[in-house]
Formats: structure tokens, C-alpha cells, sequence
């Protein structure tokens, strides 16, 4: 029989034709390929975590092929010798047997575990940006809302991903747990025997963890970031003011080649910090934990560092119990309660509904796709600044014991220091945050009345010293007018420095020093390429 | 001259006119040394049949030479705070009756003895006395009071070096360590804090010798693990376990000194994150 | 085809099968009609070949060399790189290495491959600025009157409103299929928590129900059991029921701290004690054993201080005094740790004389 030749040439062209006999996709991908984003590095950190979740799900793939959840006792035969012969769950037998007998295991288990870390960081380092910028106002505030479940399905996540080796540290974690959940008023007893299948610990709850961890909750964050993307995509990504800007487009560069090209590059720059990092640091060294025992704790136990500032929390809170009496029984409100079920819910309940308090407060109404400088919402980077505050004091409170011991503080100041830093610390800096953004935003409008300073002190004949500014623009005097009738703000940075005039780049490019020769200068969109500059007369103007 | 005065050759020098008076004086003067040679002789027969003073600081039972050079050291650098017979000084320092050489030659090679001042704890710093001394100064305290004492050193090192060999007694070590002892020195043996500027300090560096004494005689807020709860063998376990733990390298890369979550965290910040946001800005720019 | 109509302002259609059109002009049509306008597009190198240009190049081979020695790196260490455990540190023991050279030629290979594909993207690819038309704010006017028509036709179509029958017989029918949904919640994954024959939160491993009605003995985590004289005076020893399994996780509200106070805080603790219905007669000549569980939560208390006499919990840093009943002075406990009550038997060892007699661990709504 005859073989038809296959022509090389038309292979890629006819693959294409089949596609798109079958798919129609001719339209939808050159779309896709043109779609704008704009260009501003603030704009990948959310990228950051999108690529570690993507890690995390090929790590979490080889790490299942060994792992293995079961709560059955066994004695350990593995090639580490301190654990040798010692009773232990088939779970974290399995878990130190990655780290020791299985080539790689190791470095596998150390890059889930630090790209979980740098999935979080990244979410709330997002998070903060999207906040302060105001991208999560209408129309956005639905995937602000995706966001903030984001944040705290990955918490949830991570709790379960670190209590599957059920080593000592996470298992005291796990108790911990066990006691916040026991502590919600009437159902508490209730969920956690039903979580556990009995008493704590039973032999149930790893498989549980397991699959809640490998299926459960990987597909509600797989559905949920589709849905984030979704939503980027269609209503596109915000964008700074400035020129050729509106509120009605996107200025940036096209997908493809440039935008796809820079994220494929940054994802593997992600990757290979989480791989750097998974060999050149260790983390959660389970083998020096042992296996959970009820009876074995360590000095220096904490969760990992999304979660430690409900840990942080629960040590500050006071010991305030609350009994009362109803229909002829005791009831007790434990402690524990207030710090670990009820700030959570308010700190995932106020964020959610924050966009929407906001849009109330200012009785803005419009759709928003400029984002806007910190310092020109004062009130809400104040907000803001004492929300980091707040967190922050909790966060270095839950790992008070490890700040008392090495740097010789005694552990009951660091718990006193951190109930009064609760108090104190988020009012401060809030005044703190609000007044820094109301002196930039009095320099901006300094800068734009009055010129930029040069540096270049001029006497006047009558004795007096003033220093030269360049005006921003040409108006009609020759320099702003007294109070401020110059430049109007335009909702962008003002130049500050002469070498940043012009360009609103820096005319001398390079970061650690500058480079010889001065890059051309960017054209802009809509302007004719620049003309040769005219002659420059002598600066006489003031202030 | 009269002839009285010829008789009494001395009583010529004697003006006339004194003779009564010469004699009174004469008599009380000869009364005064017979007082004083009866006085004499009495208090001379008293001391030397009564029991004697002198006696009493012979009943000190008789130190060995080792010992008398500890009492020496003692009387030098701790019986300020610790009393002439190491009774102890009420705010200053406990008593030593039946801490034992253990618990000196503990306090004093790690040189947390003799204190620079009252704190919170003893601190742990460079010793102010040589081993030796410090042995002469455990002597001293053993035979005045009593108390636990170390084995001899060598036979220490032997059982440790004979349980790092063996993971069974490995294995054991490291099960009894995370019961009893990981709760405030740390699963990394890198120590943790107590209450009120109290802390358990790291085993990282520490020695057999210190580590056995402290087990043994429960220095400060430390309890007491004697040999009928921890035997010596269980003993020599957990100093196996501390001492490979301590001489394993990490093997996961560099350990962030042990401590936990609290610098992993660190770390994916002002390492990761940093980083990161470097390289956006080279990305993509301020545009 | 689609046919939206939301190009940008401006230009006509081209004629897209003309021969005569360049491919710039392709690509600015194409664009045009997905609403994208390219304002700017200038190769950075417009002439070929230059030295600046051939740098750049050169440095993006360079790069991926690089991230050539990284990939075989990370291969053969991770093939042939000596990897099982050995206790020592490197360069003695070479597999202490194996971890930290994967982490580094892989993220050596990564990051020059980033790094590339980044410079190729800002120095080799045309500068450009394009501008996309967003289309925000409500659908045409038709459209969403078309929709709503669609939607209140379909709930008129069914007629729910004007059949109660159905509406009536619908909603009889829908009630136990939702609940059908959650039958299995309730019949098999929810657990009654104060069920009689486990009795979770009221006993522990210490009831002598385990030990066929004897008070049971206390022992070390390998079962032997304790005499008095073998803990010495400021020591302190964990403790579990002298049951089977009584030292493992089936019984982990059982472990119990034994400590042996100096006669002076022994006394201190039995006279405060004595004012405590519970806690009185639990304490045996100088010994006391309190739960190690914290009532906070569960954490084991097990920082013993044996001069302060204080228990510090190291997960929230509660403390309790132990010479006093074991209550807290400091931190976010706010109930003393159960006392288990102790005696000595005929044969000299530890015994619990009975079960806790209140809860023991974190506490909960209907703690009585």
C-alpha cells in the first residue's frame, strides 16, 4: 500500500485546523493571548503563591506514594538509629522512613513543607497589597471574599498537612485543637467525639486529617483559585493612575509573548527559592520529636507561623472563666473560647465584610480599577497599619518563650508585655500610620505648588537664603502660584529628586550603581518621540 | 641619826615623821601581791582541771588532706554566702549539708559557683575554680554533710561510649529523655525558659560529668531524677542521647539552631519573601 | 465567529486575506477586534546583530548553561550521591551533604532558567504598551430584560404559584430527601459524647473498673511499678496506670506527675488541701500526684520547678502551685490541675486509691 508522506512543514498548521475543527478554539485562544495586564511588580505576589500551591501539589504527589496515615502501632526498623525498635504510629514511621530510607524523601518533605510556608506568606503579603491599594473595591469585592477563604482554607490546610506525621510536636498541636473545639458552647463535646470517633486521640483522626488533606481540601482551594482567576481574568486586573490611564482600560503588555514569558520566568524563581530553601534549611525535623505520647511535650512548642498568632492569642488571654447557671445545670465557658473561636471568626468575618463597610463609610458607589496610593487613604492604611500591629504582637506573644530564653527576658514579662502590647501597640499604630500618610500626602502637594528642590541655595540681595526649586511644569507666572494653584495631584508618585523628572523613571538606571551609558528614554503612549531639548536659560525662580 | 633609824637601815631614808604611814602602804602593797599570787594560783588549778575550752575545737571530725584543701578553698569563695559550716545564709545561700561532691563539682565546673550576683538562676559561665579544686571543694562537702557522688568518671565515659553504640540503649536514651527532660530543656536539647526569668539551660555543649551530676542532684529549680528512679545505666542513656544528638549534623540542611517554627518563620519572611520581592521589582519595575 | 462589537476606538476593519498586509498588521488586527490597541511597539535591537544585543544574548546563554549544570547536578547527586543515614556530621559523612547539594543545584538550575526566561522577556522581546478597552458595568439594557424574562418565565411555566397542590407535595417530597443527605451525618459520624458505657470525659485510665474493682497501681511508662523510697526529694516522675496499655495513647488523660515535696512544702500542700473537699486525704506523707493533662489545653504540665514548687504548662505558660492544690497563679488556666488521690499497698507501692474525682484536661460547656 501507497504511504502517504507526511509533510513536516504543514504538521503544525494541520494539527491546528484539526483542533480547531473540533474546538472552535481560533477566537478564545488569540483573545487569551492578547489580554492586557499591566506592568508593576506589586502585581506578582500574588503569582508567588499560585506557584507554590502548584509545588505543592507535585511534592504532595510523591509524598502520598510513601505516606501512609494509619494510626496502627508499630516499631520502627528504619536506618535511624535514635528511634531504633521504639513503638510508633504506622504514620509517622512512614513520615521518618520519607526523611531516611527513601532517596530524595527528605528533600521532598522539606519542599512541601516550605512551599506551605511560602504559600501563606505569599497570600497574606497579597492580601495586605490588594488592602492598601483598595483593588477589593466594587467590582472586586467577591474575589476579595475568595481571597480571605483562601487564606483561611490554607490555615486549615497546613494544620491538617503538619499533624499527618503525628510527631509530638503537631500531635500536643492536635490536642490543642481538641481543646479549642471542645470549648464552643453546646455543641463542643459533641464535635469533637465526632471528629475523633471517641476519646482523644482514638485511631481514626489521621485518615481523617489524611483525606480532608489530600482531596477535601485541595479541591475547594483548586475550586476556589479557579474561581479568583476567573474573576481576574474577567473583569482584568486593576491598574495604577498615570498616563494613558482610565478608569476604562488596561494599559500594559498583551499575554503573549511578554506577560506569559515574565510569569513562566518568575514561577521559576519561585520554585527554586522553595528548592534552595528545601535543602539549604531544614524544617520540622520530626525525628528529634519522637512520636506523639500524651505524656511528651517540648519547651518551645509552636505551630507553624500562620497559626502562631492564635497561639499567641491564646497565651495572652487571661484566665477568665465563665460559669453560670441555667435550667438547673452548671455551664462553663472556658478561656480558651474567647481567643481561639471567636477572634477567629471576627478576624475572618470583618475582612470579608470590610469592602463593603468602606464603600458604606465613603458612600462610594462606583466601579474602581485605579488603585490608589496608601498615603491617600489615610484612614483606611491607618486601619490597615493597626490590623499589622495587632497581628504582629500576637505573633511574636506566640513565641514568647523562645524571645524570653534566648534573649534572657523573663517568660511572665514577655506574657504581661504582650497583654498590655494588645492594648497599646494597634492605636499607636494607627495615629502613627494616619499622620505618616497625611505628611506625604502635604509633600506631594508641596512638591507639585512649589517645584522640586534642587539642592541649590541662591541669596537674594536682600541677605536672604532660599533654596532653588524646579518647577514640575511650565504655568502661566512662570512657577506655581503661592498657594498651590500649580499642578493638580493626579493620583501617581510626584517626582521628589531632579533625577527622576521627566521620565517618572530614573534617567540613571541601575540598582547597586549606575550604569555608563543612560538608557533612552521610554516613549510614552500617545506622544510624538522626543525633540531635541531647547536652550536652557539660567534658574532664577524661588522657593 | 636615832637609833631606831641605826636599826632599820632603810628607815633612814625614810623622813622622820612617816614610819605609819610607810607601813600602810608597805602592807597594802604586800596585800596586793598576795592577792594577785592567790589569784594566780587559784585560776592556774582551775584551768587546768576544768574542761577546757581549748577542747572543744578538737571534737571537728579530722578531714582528709583532699578535704582540708577544700575547706581551705571554701573559707575563700562561698562561706560569704553559704555559712561557716555550709549551714547555709537565710537570703543568701542555701545549705550544703547532703548536697554532696556531685552537686559542688556540678556548680563549680560549669561555673555557675561561686555567683556574681543574686538573679533569677545561677548563670552558667567560665569556671572560677580548676577541676581539681573543684574536686578538693566536693571532698570538703561530702565528708561535712554527706550526699550523692559521681561515678568515677572513666567508667562513666565508657558506659556513654558503649550506649552510643548500641541503638537499643540509643533509642531508650532518647525515649526517657522526651518524657523527663524534653519538657524544659527542648526536643533539641537547646534548652527553654521557666517561669520569672527562670530558665533550663542547653545541653548542647554540655559534658558527661555535668550532665550525670545534674540529673543526680537536681540543681535549683531542676528535680531530683536519683539513681532509684534514673539508674545509672538509664543515666548513661540520656547522656549518650544528648551527646550524638548534638555531634549529628542536620541532615535536612542547616537546622536554624533547633528551635522550631519560630525561626522557619523567620526565615520565609525576611529570607523567602525578601527575595522575592527583589526579584518582582527586577520583573516588572515601578512603571 | 464571535460578533462583538467592542473594538477599539479608531480604525476600520481590515481585510484580513489581503497579500499585501505584513504580519504586524495581523497581529494589530487581531488585537483591534479583542479590544486591544498597541500604542508602542519597538524592538529593542532594531538593528541586528549589534554588540549590545549579542551581550545579551550571550548572557541569556550563559544562563541557561547554568541551569544546564544545575539540572545535571541535581540528577547525578540525587542518583549517585551517597544518602542513607549516618550519625556524624560532613565532610566525614558525606550524606549530611546529600539535602543541602540537591537544594542548591536545583535551585541553581531554577533560578538561572527564571532568570533567562525574565531577560529574554525585558531585553530580547519588543518593548510594548498596549491599551485594552474594559467593559464594565451593567449588560445592555435588552439583554438583561431578555434574561429576566427567561428566568420569570420558567417560574410561570412551572406554575408553582397557581398549584398548591403541587407546591403542597413538592415540599413534602423534599424534606426527607434533605434529610436523607443527612442521615449518614447523624447516624454514623456523629458520636454521642456522654454515652454510659464510655463514659469519655468522666473517667480515666485510672477507674478501677479496669483493674476488676482494685485500685490500681501506678507505673513507669514499661509497667513496673513505684515505692515510695525510689523517688528522692524534689524529684518528680511521670506516671500511668498500672492497666495494659495504660502508657499509651488509648489512655491519654491518664498521665499523672508524682512528686515528692521537702517536708515543709509537703506540709504546706496537706494543710491547704485540708480546706478542699476533693483534694483532702490525697496527698501520702510528702508525696502528691496531680494530673499531667492541663485543664487549659491538654497539653502535658510538665515543667516541675522544684524550689518554687511551681508546674509550668510550655504550650501557653500557665503555672500551678503545686503546694497549694495544684491551682493557677499565672496564665490562661483558671482550674487547678485534678489531684489523683494516692496510698501505699501491702507490698509497698503506689496506688491511686480511686479515679480523679473532677475532669480531667480542657474543659467544656457541660462540665458539671
Amino acid at each position: 500500500m501507497k504511504r502517504r508522506k507526511v509533510d513536516l512543514s504543514r504538521l503544525p498548521a494541520a494539527a491546528g485546523e484539526a483542533l480547531d475543527e473540533r474546538f472552535q478554539a481560533a477566537t478564545p485562544l488569540r483573545r487569551l493571548m492578547n489580554k492586557v495586564f499591566p506592568d508593576h511588580w506589586s502585581f506578582l505576589l500574588g503569582e508567588i503563591a499560585l506557584y507554590s500551591f502548584v509545588v505543592l501539589l507535585l511534592s504532595g504527589v510523591f509524598l502520598s506514594l510513601f505516606f501512609d496515615p494509619s494510626m496502627a502501632d508499630t516499631k520502627y526498623t528504619g536506618s535511624y538509629t535514635p528511634l531504633h525498635g521504639v513503638e510508633m504510629s504506622q504514620a509517622y514511621n512512614t513520615a521518618v522512613r520519607l526523611s531516611f530510607d527513601i532517596r530524595g524523601g527528605l528533600f521532598m518533605r522539606q519542599m512541601h513543607h516550605w512551599a506551605a510556608l511560602l504559600f501563606m506568606a505569599a497570600i497574606v503579603v497579597h492580601m495586605f497589597r490588594t488592602f492598601f491599594t483598595g483593588a477589593f473595591r466594587k467590582p472586586r469585592e467577591a474575589n476579595w471574599i475568595v481571597g480571605v477563604l483562601l487564606f483561611w482554607i490554607g490555615l486549615l490546610e497546613g494544620f491538617c498537612g503538619y499533624g499527618l506525621p503525628d510527631d509530638a510536636l503537631s500531635g500536643t498541636g492536635l490536642r490543642i485543637m481538641t481543646a479549642i473545639v471542645l470549648s464552643i458552647p453546646v455543641v463542643g463535646t459533641w464535635v469533637t467525639t465526632s471528629l475523633f470517633g471517641g476519646e482523644f486521640p482514638g485511631t481514626v483522626i489521621l485518615d481523617r486529617l489524611y483525606i480532608a488533606h489530600v482531596l477535601l481540601i485541595p479541591g475547594a482551594l483548586l475550586a476556589l483559585i479557579t474561581v479568583h482567576m476567573g474573576l481576574l481574568v474577567k473583569q482584568k486586573h486593576t491598574q495604577w493612575p498615570g498616563p494613558g490611564r482610565t478608569n476604562n482600560n488596561v494599559v500594559g503588555v498583551r499575554m503573549f509573548p511578554g506577560f506569559a514569558a515574565k510569569g513562566g520566568g518568575f514561577f521559576m524563581i519561585v520554585f527554586a527559592v522553595i528548592a534552595a530553601f528545601a535543602g539549604l534549611f531544614q524544617i520540622n525535623p520530626i525525628w528529634l520529636f519522637g512520636p506523639y505520647k500524651a505524656a511528651v511535650v517540648s519547651a518551645a512548642s509552636q505551630p507553624d507561623w500562620y497559626v502562631m498568632f492564635l497561639d499567641g492569642s491564646t497565651r495572652l488571654m487571661p484566665a477568665w472563666e465563665i460559669r453560670f447557671h441555667l435550667w438547673g445545670g452548671g455551664y462553663t465557658l472556658p478561656p480558651i473560647f474567647w481567643p481561639t473561636v471567636v477572634l477567629p471568626g471576627i478576624l475572618s468575618m470583618l475582612p470579608m465584610l470590610y469592602p463593603f463597610l468602606e464603600a458604606r463609610w465613603t458612600k462610594d458607589k462606583r466601579v474602581h480599577n485605579l488603585l490608589q496610593r496608601p498615603r491617600d487613604v489615610p484612614m483606611r492604611t491607618a486601619l490597615g497599619c493597626m490590623a499589622i500591629g495587632f497581628y504582629v504582637v500576637l505573633l511574636l506573644s506566640g513565641g514568647n518563650d523562645v524571645i524570653a530564653d534566648k534573649f534572657n527576658i523573663s517568660l511572665n514579662a514577655m506574657t504581661w508585655a504582650g497583654r498590655i502590647g494588645i492594648l497599646l501597640v494597634p492605636p499607636l499604630c494607627f495615629y502613627v500610620a494616619y499622620r505618616i500618610c497625611l505628611g506625604l500626602q502635604q509633600h506631594d502637594r508641596e512638591v507639585l505648588a512649589h517645584g522640586v528642590e534642587t539642592g541649590i541655595i541662591k541669596r537674594l540681595p536682600n541677605g536672604q537664603f532660599i533654596e532653588v526649586h524646579q518647577p514640575l511644569a511650565a504655568t502661566s507666572n512662570g512657577h506655581g502660584d503661592e498657594h498651590g494653584a500649580g499642578l493638580e495631584y493626579a493620583g501617581w508618585t510626584v517626582p521628589k529628586k531632579m533625577n527622576r523628572l521627566g521620565a517618572l523613571a530614573p534617567t540613571v538606571k541601575g540598582f547597586f550603581y549606575p550604569i555608563e551609558k543612560p538608557a533612552p528614554p521610554t516613549a510614552r503612549p500617545v506622544e510624538a518621540p522626543v525633540s531635541p531639548a531647547p536652550a536652557r536659560e539660567e534658574i532664577t525662580s524661588g522657593h | 641619826m636615832s637609833s631606831e633609824q641605826s636599826r632599820r637601815p632603810l628607815a633612814r631614808m625614810v623622813p622622820a615623821g612617816t614610819r605609819a604611814t610607810r607601813s600602810r602602804l608597805r602592807r597594802r602593797l604586800s596585800a596586793g601581791v598576795r592577792l594577785l599570787a592567790a589569784l594566780t594560783l587559784v585560776g592556774g588549778l582551775y584551768s587546768s582541771f576544768a574542761p577546757g575550752i581549748g577542747q572543744a575545737q578538737d571534737t571537728t571530725p579530722k578531714l582528709s588532706q583532699s578535704a582540708e584543701a577544700g575547706k581551705r578553698l571554701y573559707e575563700v569563695s562561698c562561706v560569704t554566702c553559704h555559712g561557716n559550716n555550709a549551714q547555709g545564709v537565710d537570703q543568701r545561700g542555701p545549705s550544703l549539708i547532703g548536697v554532696g561532691s556531685a552537686a559542688v563539682k556540678f556548680q563549680v565546673n560549669t561555673g555557675r559557683m561561686p555567683l556574681a550576683r543574686q538573679e533569677a538562676q545561677a548563670e552558667r559561665k567560665d569556671p572560677a575554680l580548676t577541676p581539681a579544686q573543684a574536686d578538693d571543694l566536693g571532698q570538703y562537702i561530702q565528708e561535712l554533710g554527706g550526699g550523692p557522688q559521681l561515678p568515677d568518671s572513666g567508667a562513666l565515659a565508657g558506659d556513654v561510649a558503649a550506649a552510643k553504640n548500641d541503638p537499643n540503649r540509643l533509642a531508650h536514651g532518647g525515649e526517657i529523655f522526651r518524657v523527663n527532660c524534653s519538657s524544659c530543656h527542648a526536643f533539641s536539647t537547646g534548652g527553654g525558659a521557666l517561669s520569672s526569668g527562670k530558665f533550663a539551660p542547653s545541653l548542647e555543649q554540655s559534658k558527661t560529668d555535668d550532665i550525670y551530676a545534674a540529673m543526680l542532684t537536681g540543681p535549683q529549680n531542676m528535680p531530683v531524677f536519683g539513681n532509684s528512679e534514673l539508674t545509672p545505666q538509664d543515666k548513661a542513656d540520656i547522656i549518650a542521647y544528648i551527646q550524638n544528638l548534638n555531634s549529628d549534623q542536620d541532615p535536612g540542611g542547616w537546622g536554624l539552631g533547633r528551635y522550631g517554627p519560630v525561626p522557619e518563620g523567620l526565615v520565609i519572611f525576611l529570607v523567602g519573601i525578601a527575595f522575592l520581592v527583589f526579584a518582582t521589582l527586577w520583573i516588572a519595575g515601578k512603571s | 465567529m464571535s460578533t462583538h462589537t467592542d473594538t477599539a476606538p479608531a480604525d476600520e476593519e481590515l481585510d484580513v486575506l489581503d497579500p499585501r498586509n505584513t504580519k504586524f498588521d495581523l497581529i494589530k488586527e487581531g488585537a483591534r477586534r479583542d479590544g486591544v490597541e498597541i500604542v508602542h511597539y519597538a524592538p529593542r535591537f532594531p538593528v541586528a546583530g549589534t554588540k549590545a544585543e549579542r551581550r545579551i544574548e550571550r548572557s541569556i546563554a550563559f544562563l541557561f548553561f547554568l541551569c544546564f549544570l544545575g539540572g545535571m547536578g541535581f540528577v547525578v547527586t540525587y542518583i549517585w550521591w551517597p544518602w542513607r543515614y549516618e550519625s556524624g556530621a560532613a565532610p566525614a559523612v558525606l550524606s549530611k551533604l546529600y539535602n543541602p547539594l540537591l537544594g542548591a543545584s536545583l535551585g541553581l538550575a531554577l533560578l538561572t532558567l527564571g532568570m533567562a526566561i525574565i531577560l529574554w522577556a525585558k531585553k530580547l522581546l519588543p518593548e510594548e504598551v498596549s491599551v485594552q478597552v474594559r467593559h464594565d458595568g451593567q449588560s445592555p439594557r435588552d439583554e438583561q430584560i431578555l434574561t429576566a424574562a427567561h428566568i420569570t418565565n420558567m417560574g410561570e411555566e412551572l406554575g408553582i404559584k397557581r398549584r398548591p397542590l403541587m407546591m403542597g407535595a413538592l415540599s413534602l417530597a423534599a424534606l426527607p430527601l434533605g434529610l436523607a443527605a443527612g442521615a449518614p451525618i447523624v447516624g454514623a459520624i456523629i458520636v454521642d459524647p456522654h454515652r454510659k458505657d464510655e463514659n469519655i470525659f468522666d473517667e480515666t485510665g485510672w477507674n478501677p473498673k479496669y483493674n476488676n474493682g482494685q485500685p490500681i497501681r501506678l507505673t513507669r511508662e514499661d509497667g513496673s511499678p513505684i515505692k515510695p523510697e525510689e523517688i528522692s526529694v524534689g524529684g518528680q516522675i511521670t506516671v500511668y496506670p498500672g492497666i495494659p496499655g495504660g502508657a499509651t495513647n488509648e489512655h491519654a488523660d491518664s498521665p499523672t506527675l508524682l512528686i515528692r515535696l521537702r517536708d515543709a512544702d509537703a506540709k504546706t500542700a496537706r494543710d491547704n488541701a485540708a480546706n478542699n473537699t476533693r483534694n483532702a486525704g490525697s496527698q501520702w506523707g510528702s508525696y502528691v500526684a496531680y494530673s499531667k493533662i492541663c485543664t487549659h489545653a491538654g497539653c502535658p504540665a510538665s515543667l516541675y520547678e522544684q524550689q518554687t514548687n511551681r508546674l509550668l504548662c510550655p504550650c501557653h505558660q500557665s503555672q500551678f502551685q503545686i503546694t497549694d492544690n495544684a491551682r493557677p497563679i499565672f496564665g490562661p488556666a483558671s482550674r487547678g490541675l485534678p489531684q489523683l488521690p494516692i496510698d501505699v499497698d501491702s507490698e509497698g507501692y503506689f496506688i491511686a486509691k480511686s479515679d480523679y474525682k473532677v475532669q480531667v484536661g480542657p474543659a467544656y460547656w457541660e462540665r458539671p
